[in-house]
């Protein structure tokens, strides 16, 4: 595992033990316009070669620290109500798989949040943006090393605080240039992520 | 040519300066209130003030009964305490000084309307993000939140009043703008407003509260009163009184 790899999961470990300790006597999550978030996440890429012109397998860890702001409070009483954030993210993932290569995106995202299980809160979310790496040239389905990262992903987030939480959850990454430069067939890929949130 | 970088590194500045500043802003907007009675005074005599009891005070939020925030009854407490027009204010659940004496029994009931606009801040918030934030200083978003208050005043008699009042508000803000406390501000100010069109009616009716309309036939009620010991009798007011002369 690289150093860098070691040294990030070990601050986010650190982070989660030390948030744990210090607000387990908080009160439930109370979360309304105007609350912000940061966040880190950190996940490992999985590929999906979704037609039989796909070949490469990247894989690679991905760190993902995002900051978002709660725009909406809950709207009336049904277990769809929640809250939606808007916010942005930036997106780091070391390729692994077929090369040693980096990638590094920068992407708007915006977030709904179910808040009807007070501190276990279902949340989608969905980003997009730029998204520059290396890989592309390589591997046979890009060419280009300016591209666009699309994600839509699912997840929960465990308040363990009313201003701390833990998330888990699933993303769809698709990495492509928009028809910039051809070839272009995509690189796709599943994310599942962990990580935390402090609410301010 | 430092004069060729410096011109649009200046421009380029101002542009980003306006752009935070603005997109950073918010603001709120309340409604003008439909009755629009000027400010009613009155001068009544220190002796006629008789105490106040806050009974109960009903919140719903958008139709769903809430408990009040002990914020709110303080609010509430203190508006009613700068009329001046009551010798001392006490709220239910605190021990009160002579149970029998005159006074005047508040009920208040709070209907509180909260609009956050959720699809159109999501819709608007999409589009500032997929404009990778340079929109937001020129797409605002909204929050909504108004306020129907009814206060039944009821006298020592068993003659009561009721009043009406409401208060809408707005706050507007961009992105950057969004901030808990501006909702606060929405919330107290809406509620400030709607308190003081009901307590300007009470004072409409100040002559109403005072002890010179007590009739004689109360006096015997206040000769009980004054005859009941309880251990928890002692005086708990939520506000001091201006001058310690009620009428018994």
């Amino acid at each position: 595992m690289p150093l860098l790899t070691r040294i990030l999961i070990i601050l986010a470990l650190g982070s989660l033990m030390t948030t744990t300790g210090a607000y387990a006597a908080d009160g439930s999550p109370t979360i309304t316009v105007g609350t912000q978030e940061v966040g880190l996440t950190a996940g490992y890429m999985l590929p999906h070669r979704l037609t039989q012109d796909h070949t490469t397998k990247q894989q690679g860890p991905a760190f993902m620290p995002s900051w978002m702001m709660t725009v909406t409070d809950p709207g009336d009483s049904g277990w769809y109500r929640g809250q939606v954030s808007i916010g942005a993210e930036m997106v780091y993932i070391q390729f692994q798989e077929p090369f040693l290569t980096h990638g590094l995106g920068f992407t708007p995202k915006i977030k709904y949040t179910f808040v009807g299980l007070d501190r276990i809160r279902p949340y989608a979310e969905f980003a997009g943006g730029p998204f520059w790496t290396d890989l592309a040239g390589k591997i046979p389905e890009e060419s280009s090393r300016f591209n666009f990262v699309l994600t839509a992903g699912i997840g929960v987030s465990y308040f363990l605080t009313e201003r701390a939480a833990l998330n888990i959850g699933y993303r769809f990454h698709h990495i492509s240039n928009a028809g910039t430069r051809y070839p272009n067939l995509g690189l796709n890929a599943s994310l599942p992520f962990g990580g935390f949130s402090f609410f301010f | 040519m430092s004069q060729i970088f410096s011109r649009p590194l200046i421009s380029g500045m101002l542009a980003v300066t306006l752009g935070l500043g603005t997109g950073c802003s918010h603001w709120i907007e309340l409604e003008a209130p439909a009755d629009t009675a000027p400010p009613a005074s009155a001068t009544v005599a220190t002796d006629a003030r008789v105490p106040l009891l806050l009974e109960t005070i009903r919140v719903t939020h958008n139709g769903s009964s809430i408990a009040p925030p002990a914020i709110l009854e303080r609010q509430v407490l203190g508006a009613i305490e700068a009329t001046r027009l009551f010798s001392q204010h006490y709220q239910s659940g605190h021990a009160q000084q002579g149970v029998n004496q005159a006074r005047v029994t508040v009920r208040l009931s709070i209907d509180n309307l909260v609009e956050p606009h959720a699809g159109q801040a999501a819709w608007r918030g999409f589009l500032v993000g997929a404009s990778m934030f340079t929109l937001a200083p020129f797409i605002s978003l909204n929050y909504d939140y108004g306020s129907q208050m009814s206060l039944e005043m009821e006298r020592w008699d068993g003659q009561t009043k009721h009043y009406t009042a409401t208060s809408n508000g707005s706050a507007r803000y961009n992105l950057f703008g969004a901030n808990p406390e501006v909702v606060e501000q929405l919330k107290g100010q809406v509620t400030e407003a709607c308190l003081s069109s009901l307590l300007n009616q009470v004072i409409q009716d100040s002559t109403f509260f005072l002890a010179s309309s007590m009739p004689p036939q109360d006096r015997p009620i206040r000769t009980i009163s004054v005859g009941v010991r309880r251990p928890s009798s002692r005086a708990v007011p939520v506000s001091r009184p201006l001058a310690d002369t009620s009428p018994r």
